[in-house]
């Protein structure tokens, strides 16, 4: 059958490796009916040639290898790099594919959203859970609940209060709502004092939160 | 104004529970069983119908339910619905399974 | 087999333009949420051409493409109790067929 190429994720077509995978059954199965419906389906859909069990496997990897860290390395290059900064700005995932020699490949739109002393940029997918994953991995639980998509768009304000990040009321709060095909990547203010730091020190500032717009990178109290 | 059940921006929230939760072996077998069925190798279906077959949960089941939960039945729905798989083989295979884990 | 050649129209709408989004009947599946239903806004960024999620939705190929824009509203205009700064704004990404350029647009569907 026969689909437009239409996803909100991308597919790594370079990962061909050979190694031992854990077995795919271990700990932590819920405890309702649904574990047995997805193994039914996942031992039918591999008796099938639907879905082998390697394949599955080999995705969990793949997925594992997503984390924050190519969004914090992402944001430390443009922190220090304005040409970088520019071309990200202008072309989101082609410069990082270029930069950092990776093939992400998605018809999505990656969109970076550069916070100055007059915005700050927050993310969210009010509809589902719409996020990055081809940067940051996974998003986190707090991030597909009800309670932060349905209270983000309403009150920023409280919600950064509740995450412990403070935005002056001088400065614009802009939500993106992830609707549609666009994904967003919130570029953090780099904090004050950090003008004499290797960009990998840089990196280290930048959580996961900072690039959805949450938080904001703070130096470590000595 | 009709509002489906994961229209939610706006409405009144609690507080958010911002616990860190890895996802376990299980949810991360869901993710990935979903994305190789919307992959280009399988298309199975598209994201989308996934989207709606969980808009198609009752505002109670879609509170109640697990966010992985929704994924994995409507993640059902959809291979009967494209005729991969066939509601049958599916529960007969559910009832093999329990027999054999002894329950 | 006669080729079925795409006509690809140009966007209605560009960057700068106020747009109202519509509030009739939704899709089936609907990517436009109902907090911006009737509100205006302005076009920041035409972003492109994509394929229609409500057939996409119901394993039809989504054809034709649609026009998406991310739209930016003021705060102010969408909650009438925003309690925050006048300055805060929402942006969402909208399809084409749920935007119009009329100021009122009451219960039009897309």
């Amino acid at each position: 059958m026969s689909h437009p190429k239409h996803h909100d994720h991308d597919h790594d077509h370079d990962h061909d490796h050979d190694h031992d995978h854990k077995p795919i059954e271990s700990q932590q199965e819920p405890a309702g009916e649904e574990r047995f419906l997805e193994q039914a389906l996942r031992e039918l859909l591999d008796e099938k040639g639907v879905v082998t069990a390697a394949q599955i496997a080999q995705q969990i990897d793949i997925q594992d290898s997503r984390t924050p860290a190519l969004g914090a390395k992402v944001v430390a290059k443009a922190w220090v790099n304005p040409s970088f900064k520019q071309d990200l700005l202008a072309a989101p995932l082609e410069t990082i594919n270029k930069t950092f020699g990776l093939t992400i490949n998605t018809p999505l739109e990656l969109v970076v959203l550069e916070n100055t002393p007059d915005v700050h940029n927050m993310v969210v997918c009010t509809l589902c859970s719409c996020y990055p994953r081809m940067l940051l991995g996974i998003p986190p639980a707090w991030y597909k609940s009800t309670d932060y998509r349905s209270r983000v768009v309403i009150e920023p304000r409280a919600v950064l209060k509740e995450f412990g990040a403070h935005i002056s009321d001088e400065t614009e709060i802009r939500v993106s709502d992830s609707t549609a095909d666009v994904r967003y990547l919130v570029l953090p203010l780099r904090p004050q004092g950090t003008d004499m730091f290797t960009e990998a020190q840089l990196e280290a500032l930048v959580t996961r939160d900072t690039m959805i717009g949450t938080a904001v990178p703070k130096l470590m109290e000595s | 104004m009709q509002r489906k059940v994961n229209d939610v921006g706006g409405l009144t929230g609690s507080q958010i529970d911002q616990a860190e939760h890895d996802p376990t072996f299980y949810e991360k077998r869901i993710d990935a069983l979903l994305m190789l069925l919307t992959g280009p190798k399988v298309q199975a279906f598209t994201v989308d119908s996934l989207r709606r077959a969980i808009e198609q949960n009752t505002p109670e089941d879609y509170s109640k339910r697990g966010y992985y939960e929704k994924w994995l039945l409507a993640i059902r729905q959809l291979l009967v619905e494209q005729q991969i798989l066939s509601n049958e083989e599916i529960d007969r295979r559910i009832e093999e399974i329990k027999q054999r884990k002894g329950h | 087999m006669l080729e079925h050649q795409e006509f690809i129209a140009s966007p209605s709408f560009n960057v700068g333009d106020r747009v109202t989004v519509k509030s009739g009947h939704p899709e089936s599946h609907c990517r436009t949420p109902v907090y911006l239903r009737g509100k205006r806004g302005t076009i920041v960024e035409v972003v492109g051409r994509y394929h229609n999620p409500s057939l996409l939705a119901l394993h039809k190929p989504g054809l034709p493409k649609l026009w998406l824009y991310r739209v930016r509203f003021q705060q102010s205009d969408v909650w009438e109790d925003y309690d925050g700064s006048s300055r805060d704004t929402v942006i969402a990404d909208i399809y084409e067929h749920w935007l119009s350029s009329d100021e009122e647009h009451l219960n039009v569907s897309p």
